[in-house]
């Protein structure tokens, strides 16, 4: 069942998009509206992961652009990890943490390609080809743009440890 | 310039995906730079953050609204099919040439000149309806009249015991 075997990995893209876990289940829900509305026009020779995948970041960027004045703020990094079912991550200690919750913040500074790009290839662990495949997008242009949005990322990070430094 | 040129190398630098050559550029600046050599140190705890973030389920609630959604697309497919059965057409085609027409009336400033003018027609057809209504009765007073005529002078034929000798003379 298409629910089954893709839901979580769709919610996640879009929690990671949006920042907001309401915001993801109503973005996982018109995804998978749209997904049943499409399904006939899917080639059976493609891959239908990376195909469902373009068709939630299609989804995603849309929706984003017609109502990005409401993006500014993600949920609280504390919340997430309080919201039912959440895992904890590989790595433990007051560092880390501090550290994701400077990039889960700082998500919402990138574009909307470029942040898309970031969650596919550092947060979901998809390779450079699928990123590009997701994304239609040629090879380099994947590989800059993620790089791009990484040095974003870092620069926010850098930035804030000087400024807790300097207090 | 060259900082800039190793921060586009440095996510392949990271990921090992650089030449030969690029490495050895990279590792050569990198041990002269400072904050090129910092920026790769958060660069990579970018990175790690990045993949430590949490993976969450889905609340039972999001699974079943998902999971009943092909029921739901497939009633709605079926009342939208009703909707759009050939044979309907024509009659949506006069509701909406209806609907044009009467929003026209409706929402038309200049509202009163066009119920005068109605109001004109609707006269100007009664009264022509009248006229005709009276015609086809002077119609059918004369052809009352005629029939009459042919009913005496055939009866007055002698064939039907008339005193008519022609009866080719009406």
């Amino acid at each position: 069942m298409l629910v089954n075997a893709y839901s979580k990995r769709v919610f996640n893209l879009a929690y990671q998009f949006a920042g907001s876990y309401q915001e993801a289940e109503d973005l996982t829900q018109d995804i998978f509206l749209k997904l049943y509305g499409a399904l006939k026009k899917y080639d059976f020779e493609k891959n239908f992961t990376a195909w469902l995948l373009t068709l939630a970041k299609n989804h995603l960027i849309d929706t984003y652009r017609k109502t990005k004045w409401e993006k500014a703020h993600r949920d609280e990094f504390d919340e997430q990890f309080a919201a039912p079912g959440s895992a904890q991550g590989p790595e433990s200690g007051l560092i880390q943490e501090a550290d994701r919750k400077l990039v889960w913040e700082g998500l919402n500074r990138l574009a909307p390609e470029t942040r898309i790009a970031v969650i596919l290839r550092d947060i979901q662990d998809k390779n450079y080809e699928e990123v590009a495949e997701i994304l239609d997008l040629p090879l380099g242009t994947v590989k800059s743009r993620i790089n791009r949005g990484r040095l974003q990322l870092a620069t926010i990070l850098k930035d804030r440890k000087e400024d807790a430094h300097d207090l | 310039m060259t900082c800039e040129r190793i921060e586009g190398l440095l996510s392949a630098f990271l990921e090992g995906e650089l030449s030969q050559t690029d490495k050895a550029f990279v590792e050569s600046h990198l041990a002269v730079c400072p904050d090129c050599t910092a920026l790769l140190s958060v660069l990579s705890r970018t990175q790690k953050a990045l993949a430590g973030l949490p993976e969450l389920h889905l609340s039972p609630g999001l699974m079943a609204r998902l999971a009943s959604i092909p029921e739901r697309k497939r009633k709605f497919s079926l009342t939208f099919d009703l909707v759009l059965k050939p044979a309907l057409q024509p009659v949506f085609a006069a509701a909406s040439i209806f609907l044009t027409l009467l929003s026209f009336y409706l929402f038309n400033p200049d509202r009163k000149n066009i119920d005068r003018a109605i109001d004109q027609k609707i006269h100007t057809g009664y009264s022509q309806v009248e006229k005709l209504y009276a015609t086809a009765g002077s119609y059918t007073d004369r052809l009352g009249e005629t029939a009459d005529n042919v009913y005496v002078s055939v009866k007055n034929w002698k064939v039907f015991g008339g005193n008519d000798d022609e009866p080719n003379k009406l």
